[in-house]
């Protein structure tokens, strides 16, 4: 990992000295030892505060859009979840690809509180699916990690005990909305939370409203989730939103044969398609 | 949670129908003196694929006991592929509203084409049966939460 970090720095150094890019957006040192923090450099001297180490936690591609309307390239350091969720914001034409550089990173899975974080543990992606250069060796795979095993879990219980499960999940959320502040799929201009006048959706924090809104919010990024787990990791009451994401993604696997997002800039998004062949329960 | 009495139980259920298709089914049915439940409200809409799925988790909340919504049989859609779209939403809902907890037969989706009278009385009869069974809908209820 430190050899990352050195060629991380020495690149990052480089490409703003060239003046090929204007910001380099990677992780720097917080004041504990066991987190690392996103990090925007802007000078070629201060790249040596870049850090590349098993608590880079943050999945960095969405401020990107921060520099979207600049006329500046911007770096980025690219893990398997960073390009899934460049693929994502360039499919749903929120970036353009020339906007930014990407130093991939072939990532081992980070560090929660000592152990492999969640995010990490489900990962099909260590290796980044876009950069433009590589640091370093491609690491292996993970094979086949039983990410749905939660939502089958849940799935085989009863209705009431899944309403109950919810209910319960859901009273303890407090609208803060850094699940979608965070997701790289939650890229709207707008988002619907904020519409005031629409009536979409209720601005009280209460069990009922919480719930249509984390159901809402799933369904709305349900065949565009890249599964990079942020959400969850985020959220300060500790909510499990992943498993309602990856039921959506298992069911838009099952059901239209889209297997994974964000693997490629041009992908056609599950729902905003067909095929006349789709199921048909509706007879 | 309120108390309710289920034995006078009516259930309130909410159909979303497109116009070229299920609403000129359900004209057409009128027009030949069926007879349906009565416990059916009818949104009229332009097509099926109109039905943004927060309508119905928007029904549930203002307490109606099932959602019904009805559009042209694939491939005969006034729109040409509106239809193919709400099929593919509503695959998707119906699982998500089954996985939140709300029972199956609360959300319905049919397609009735406009010379299906028959076909659309007995959906109404149908789903009413099935949600007169399950009783009244007390998940995701404003007015049962909150009183």
């Amino acid at each position: 990992m430190t050899d990352i970090q050195n060629i991380l720095r020495e690149r990052a150094h480089a490409l703003l000295d060239e003046g090929k890019i204007a910001c380099f957006i990677g992780w720097g040192a917080t004041r504990f030892n066991e987190r690392a923090m996103p990090k925007f450099i802007f000078k070629a001297e201060e790249s040596s505060s870049l850090v590349y180490n098993e608590h880079c936690l943050n999945t960095l591609a969405k401020y990107t859009l921060d520099f979207q309307y600049g006329a500046e390239k911007v770096g980025l350091a690219t893990r398997g979840c960073e390009a899934r969720a460049i693929n994502r914001l360039i499919a749903d034409g929120r970036l353009s690809r020339d906007k930014v550089y990407l130093l991939g990173i072939p990532c081992q899975g980070m560090l929660e509180h000592g152990k492999p974080a969640d995010k990490c543990v489900f990962c099909r992606h260590r290796n980044p699916v876009v950069y433009d250069e590589l640091l370093g060796e491609k690491t292996i795979e993970l094979q086949n990690p039983p990410r749905f095993e939660s939502v089958l879990e849940l799935e085989n219980k009863s209705d009431t005990e899944r309403y109950d499960f919810w209910q319960k999940q859901f009273a303890k959320c407090i609208r803060c909305y850094a699940c979608r502040n965070v997701c790289p799929a939650c890229n709207c201009l707008e988002c619907y939370t904020e519409q005031y006048r629409t009536g979409w959706q209720g601005k009280q924090a209460n069990t009922l409203e919480n719930s249509v809104f984390g159901f809402t919010r799933a369904y709305h990024i349900g065949d565009r989730c890249i599964e990079c787990g942020e959400c969850e990791r985020i959220c300060p009451m500790e909510i499990p939103l992943m498993k309602v994401n990856r039921k959506l993604v298992k069911d838009v696997e099952e059901l239209f044969g889209v297997e994974e997002s964000g693997l490629s800039e041009d992908e056609i998004h599950a729902l905003g398609s067909y095929n006349k062949e789709d199921l048909e329960e509706f007879m | 949670m309120a108390i309710t009495d289920n034995t006078n139980f009516e259930p309130k259920i909410l159909a979303f129908c497109c116009n070229w298709c299920t609403y000129t089914g359900a004209d057409l049915a009128g027009l030949n003196r069926m007879k349906y439940p009565d416990n059916i409200r009818i949104i009229r809409l332009p097509c099926s694929g109109r039905v943004n799925p927060q309508f119905i988790l928007r029904a549930f909340q203002k307490g109606y006991d099932g959602v019904l919504v009805c559009g042209c049989h694939p491939g005969d859609c006034h729109y040409t592929s509106g239809n193919y779209f709400t099929r593919r939403r509503f695959l998707l809902m119906k699982r998500l509203l089954e996985f939140a907890g709300i029972e199956r037969e609360r959300f319905q989706a049919r397609w009735i084409s406009g010379s299906e009278a028959g076909k659309f009385r007995d959906t109404i009869l149908k789903v009413t049966e099935e949600i007169r069974a399950l009783g009244p809908n007390h998940r995701m209820k404003e007015a049962d939460i909150y009183d």
